[in-house]
């Protein structure tokens, strides 16, 4: 009994009989060899500032000094109200902007999937948005939304609405950030579903339709499933975007975070400490950790979710 | 008689600081700035001038971008000991590396340094010593529509009357469509600062141990401002689309806005007009903004500090303020340059400098505490707060002083 357990792990920790082979060593020494260069580039630019930020979120900065401070940074952050405002403000944004985005950019790929007339016309408008540079795009809404002289008031008024103060008013900044995201990010979702769609075997249409399934059912039961992969990527990269949502605000708002920082989010915390004339690097380094832990576990979560939801074809 | 040898001696040792520089062969030397492309053309124009007259030295210019990323890449190339040989920067800038920096003004004449206007030396001096040199000044002065304002208002009272006569509902559906003036609260503070030191007020004692904004100057300034707020657009845009727009009637902004406010006022088909700030309880100052030359003693040889040295002293020549002022929209940094004939005629033929010239020699500048960044932000979120309506002007300075009470802690 005893022999047969030594034998047993004595057979764990042999030696893997390839190892023994030197072709094995050149194939592997190869490949370490093709993945170095990118290795080598994102240690300079991913990994090395990832830890970097890790060690800089216990240090009080300065260009001269930097003094060891633990914890501290962690404690002024967590004290500071307005981070628990950027907090708030960031998951408001993510809560609504991500599943609305996702829910019109099924439905406009759902139209695109269909034989349309102005097919090639329609993709490209709806891409459009997405490639136009986010600066310029975020001008153009910053005329939309002026509330004396905007688009958007002016048709608000055929309905009776009366003058909304988008960027004024604390009760609509973020509401306005919203809606030039989803305005956004819609047509570039919705082209990655769409692939999706097109992808899907014509086989289980037709199996759904001989078995007598509505059009709904057949939405609900067959394009959905099948379409799983794609919704977790659009999912999980429009989570992660969105957390990250800056420039938009910075460009709408002047360079402020809205009035009564009310559009103001946890990247918009993080530059506003480290970089708008404060360069407390430390202070928004320990608020970079917190965003990093925060998207890290929703990403964990998405994994979960994945293995048990996400169907492949 | 031994001040006067000293003083002798002292500059002699300046002329042959001066000499040394030229004498040592050529020299080159980097300037970064965050002067953009309006700007590019006239301060190339004055090095080129420099060059001329200084052959051996070589400036080389280099645009950083915006003042936000000149200051990171300055404490960049501090942290990695390669900074430029002369910047601009900011006041608070300074403060934290001030020790890496070769002070300009011991390597001055006396009159060189008694000639720059006052407001400007105590904001240049550091520990005691003048350390950088102003370069692109500008101050806050109050912009108004000629058509609308015939005459501008003198002081806080008639500031207000105007302010809430010319707010009207134009075309009577409730909403206001003109404004009398407009502030930008999150974005511009200083309008903030200009009050509170009319009043009397300021912000930290001299020696930045002790809040002193929550006392009766204080409360006196934010009463003031709030008493605006129904008759002022409150955004944070630039009051020139606001004044395109006819929307708003004055308002007080920064003498290096001149260029962009007078075309969206001719825009808007009007005529613009630029008068000092209203007269407060206390004074009629304002803020002077704008950046100073400092020059690097960190990675530099002694050939380089002593040409940037000159470079800065070239810049500060009459000649070259009055150009720098007349191309660029600033204001002139020297007393000498004020009394220069060629400003003088360039007032003449220019009004709206009448009214900026007497301003900026009645300016106060910015603080060099090293937090200056999160005081000004602490202001602005106070003056949002109570010009929105949030908080009263009471709670506002309570609030901004136990903001500013934890920042020094």
């Amino acid at each position: 009994m005893i022999k047969q357990h030594i034998l047993k792990v004595g057979r764990r920790f042999s030696i893997p009989q390839e190892w023994t082979s030197r072709s094995y060593w050149r194939e592997t020494g190869l490949a370490y060899l093709y993945i170095l260069p990118a290795f080598a580039i994102l240690s300079v630019f991913v990994f090395y500032p990832f830890f970097s930020a890790f060690r800089l979120s216990t240090f009080k900065w300065t260009p001269l000094t930097s003094t060891f401070t633990g914890w501290r940074n962690y404690e002024y952050i967590f004290r500071d109200k307005y981070f628990w405002r950027a907090l708030w403000n960031t998951f408001y944004y993510v809560g609504i902007n991500v599943p609305v985005t996702l829910f019109l950019a099924l439905l406009v790929a759902n139209l695109l999937n269909k034989s349309l007339r102005f097919l090639a016309f329609a993709r490209t408008s709806y891409f459009l948005a997405y490639i136009t540079p986010v600066v310029a795009v975020t001008m153009v809404w910053q005329w939309l939304y002026n509330w004396q002289y905007g688009l958007l008031n002016y048709f608000l008024g055929w309905f009776g609405v009366s003058l909304i103060n988008w960027l004024g008013d604390k009760r609509f900044a973020l509401p306005a950030v919203i809606i030039m995201s989803i305005w956004r990010f819609v047509g570039y979702e919705a082209i990655i579903l769409l692939a999706g769609l097109q992808g899907i075997d014509k086989m289980y249409y037709e199996a759904a339709r001989i078995d007598g399934a509505s059009g709904f059912q057949t939405w609900r039961k067959v394009t959905i499933p099948l379409l799983t992969p794609q919704i977790f990527f659009v999912f999980v990269i429009s989570l992660i975007g969105s957390f990250k949502v800056f420039t938009e605000i910075y460009v709408l708002f002047n360079g402020t975070p809205g009035p009564l920082k009310s559009a103001e989010t946890l990247v918009f915390y993080i530059m506003r400490q480290g970089f708008f004339g404060t360069q407390h690097l430390g202070r928004a380094a320990a608020a970079s950790v917190v965003l990093f832990a925060i998207i890290f576990l929703f990403t964990l979560f998405q994994l979960q979710i994945t293995q048990k939801r996400v169907h492949y074809q | 008689m031994t001040i006067r040898r000293f003083c002798v001696l002292g500059l002699a040792l300046v002329c042959l600081f001066g000499l040394v520089a030229v004498a040592q062969g050529p020299v080159t030397i980097t300037f970064w700035h965050a002067m953009s492309s309006r700007h590019q053309p006239n301060l190339q124009k004055l090095i080129d001038d420099f060059t001329t007259e200084y052959p051996d030295i070589t400036v080389e210019l280099s645009y950083q971008g915006g003042y936000g990323e000149l200051q990171q890449k300055i404490n960049a190339a501090v942290v990695g000991g390669n900074p430029p040989t002369i910047a601009q920067v900011y006041e608070n800038w300074v403060t934290p590396i001030v020790e890496i920096l070769y002070p300009i003004g011991p390597h001055m004449t006396e009159e060189e340094k008694g000639d720059i206007i006052d407001g400007l030396v105590r904001s240049n001096t550091y520990n005691g010593v003048l350390t950088t040199v102003p370069f692109n000044k500008s101050i806050m002065v109050l912009y108004y529509r000629k058509d609308l304002v015939p005459i501008p208002p003198a002081n806080w009272q008639e500031y207000l009357d105007m302010s809430k006569a010319l707010t009207v509902d134009t075309d009577g559906d409730g909403t206001i469509d003109q404004f009398g003036t407009g502030f930008r609260p999150a974005a511009n503070p200083e309008q903030f600062l200009n009050f509170l030191v009319e009043a009397g007020g300021s912000i930290l004692s001299d020696d930045w141990s002790e809040v002193t904004i929550d006392n009766s100057e204080g409360l006196r300034a934010m009463e003031y401002a709030a008493s605006l707020a129904p008759y002022s657009l409150i955004t944070s845009d630039y009051m020139s689309s606001a004044f395109q727009a006819n929307q708003v009637c004055m308002f007080i902004d920064t003498s290096a806005g001149y260029y962009y406010n007078n075309q969206a006022a001719e825009a808007a088909g009007c005529e613009m007009g630029v008068a000092r700030i209203p007269m407060g309880p206390v004074n009629q100052k304002s803020m002077i903004q704008g950046t100073n030359l400092a020059v690097f003693d960190m990675n530099q040889t002694q050939a380089q500090k002593d040409a940037a040295v000159v470079l800065a002293r070239f810049l500060l020549r009459a000649e070259s303020t009055v150009f720098w002022a007349q191309m660029g929209g600033y204001q002139p940094v020297t007393k000498s340059a004020y009394e220069s004939e060629e400003w003088e005629s360039w007032v003449e033929t220019h009004q709206y400098q009448q009214a900026m010239s007497a301003q900026m020699l009645d300016g106060f500048s910015q603080i060099l505490h090293p937090n200056y960044g999160d005081i000004r932000y602490v202001i602005a979120t106070a003056f949002e707060e109570v010009m929105l309506g949030e908080a009263s002007p009471l709670e506002g300075i309570k609030s901004l002083a136990l903001e500013l009470e934890y920042l020094l802690e």
